[in-house]
């Protein structure tokens, strides 16, 4: 084979574009080397394909150009290691020992990045997490208070509901008796508008006291229930015609024929004073 | 010609050389404004992606500056040299895992942005470049140059690809080549 068979043989254009073998290769060179017009005709297809490739360029975004050439900077800083035997013309060689440095160094940048964003992103979190448990602790200690409050006025409610519960099933047992006690029945009653019942219990003689209306009680002053047994008058408790009290649980009373209450002085008298007797009613 | 600074600084190809073998930024500069367009078509031609194809730009630089002390200017010019590493990395990435997974990704219509930034790329790239001109080749010579050029097979591969014998695989390649350089001329 002369020289221009060889040359137009396509060798050249193999060899231009990389796509001829190792041993392809190695014969191009050794044949450039002493042939001038090898070399002139690959130059010639060089020239002809870089003219071609910048006529078909595709101007990448410009950002891309920055972003290169800082990292060309980068580069810079640690030429010295790196320095490749291979001429740059063989795929083979290109493959596999450059690329993956560029691949760590960016990985490296990359996890730097992110964890940087990461730290930032939880600086961020946990101030918000901190504002919001600051104003949740707020908002729980407002609840407990008036949780507490709520507890507080239920109980009080219970209480008085309690109280009125055991104040009608004492007042609808059949097995009270029940005497009503008037100012009307009292000749010079201080206030004859005053009413209250005895509620008595025929099994046990547990004696219970409704206040239905009196006067209330001056501060050194108490009424106090007398049971008339046989003519003499019996202690049967003192008390104050509190509001929301609806029964009064008064002393054990075997036997009696009639109930009355007086004005005393605070804590009860041993004897009735009489011109202060307020309500009486009979045992029928 | 430095268009980007308002100058124009040319350099005849031995004084670039010369320069970028010392690491000058500026003439590192002037090769990037003067042939990473030329680069880059070929780059998205491979790739077909142009995401992607900025990160093999990037890398194709990194190369360049890495492997300039290596450049031997009796084996082709520098432009050859450099359309080489960028053709070598374009393949590279083509053939890497992630890639492939990307590609694949592509195919599931949530992910609306990269299907139609491959179709935008595919047009341009299908337009542009050598493959315009592998347009004018019979089909037989415009598949084996398709495979072997832009999908890097070796000759053996595409022999076993194709169903044809290695021997012919190699005339017809030569033959495509010989087409292609009378096509430019």
């Amino acid at each position: 084979m002369n020289i221009q068979e060889y040359i137009s043989s396509g060798i050249v254009e193999s060899y231009v574009l990389g796509l001829a073998s190792e041993q392809e290769r190695a014969e191009f060179e050794r044949m450039c080397a002493a042939h001038p017009e090898l070399r002139q005709a690959r130059e010639a297809f060089e020239i002809q394909l870089e003219q071609q490739n910048l006529s078909a360029a595709v101007p990448p975004p410009t950002h891309l150009r920055s972003r290169i050439l800082e990292e060309l900077k980068l580069e810079k800083d640690k030429i010295s290691s790196l320095s490749s035997a291979d001429n740059g013309f063989a795929r083979s060689t290109e493959r596999s020992s450059d690329t993956p440095v560029v691949k760590m160094k960016n990985w490296w940048r990359y996890a730097a990045a992110a964890s940087i964003v990461l730290l930032l992103a939880s600086t961020v979190l946990n101030f918000y997490f901190f504002n919001q448990y600051r104003s949740f602790s707020a908002k729980y200690d407002a609840l407990v208070k008036e949780n507490t409050s709520l507890v507080e006025g239920r109980r009080a409610l219970q209480a008085s509901f309690d109280e009125y519960r055991k104040a009608i099933e004492t007042m609808s047992d059949p097995a009270m008796a029940i005497i009503r006690m008037a100012g009307s029945q009292v000749p010079g009653s201080p206030d004859p508008n005053s009413v209250a019942t005895v509620y008595w219990d025929t099994r046990n003689k547990d004696v219970f006291l409704h206040v239905n209306s009196m006067p209330s009680t001056p501060s050194d002053k108490q009424y106090q229930l007398w049971a008339i047994v046989d003519g003499v008058p019996v202690d049967a408790g003192v008390f104050d015609p509190v509001k929301g009290v609806a029964v009064l649980r008064m002393k054990n009373i075997p036997r009696a024929q009639a109930f009355a209450v007086t004005l005393e002085k605070r804590g009860g008298s041993s004897t009735p004073t009489l011109d202060q007797m307020y309500v009486l009613g009979k045992v029928s | 010609m430095d268009k980007h600074l308002g100058t124009t600084i040319t350099y005849n190809e031995q004084e670039l050389v010369s320069l970028l073998k010392n690491r000058d930024e500026r003439a590192f500069s002037y090769l990037y404004d003067n042939y990473s367009g030329a680069l880059y078509g070929i780059i998205l031609q491979i790739v077909n992606n142009a995401d992607t194809s900025n990160d093999v730009l990037q890398e194709v630089f990194v190369n360049i500056w890495r492997k300039i002390e290596s450049y031997d200017p009796s084996k082709g010019r520098l432009y050859t040299w450099m359309l080489n590493i960028a053709r070598n990395a374009s393949i590279d990435m083509l053939r890497s895992k992630s890639f492939q997974n990307s590609q694949k990704n592509q195919q599931f219509p949530e992910n609306v942005d990269g299907i139609l930034a491959g179709a935008t790329t595919q047009i341009n790239a299908d337009l542009l470049g050598l493959k315009k001109l592998l347009e004018k080749l019979k089909a037989e010579h415009r598949i084996l140059i398709d495979l072997a050029y832009f999908k890097g097979y070796t000759h053996e591969e595409i022999a076993e690809l194709e169903g044809i014998p290695l021997g012919t695989v190699k005339t017809r390649i030569r033959n495509a080549l010989i087409q292609l350089r009378n096509i430019l001329q």
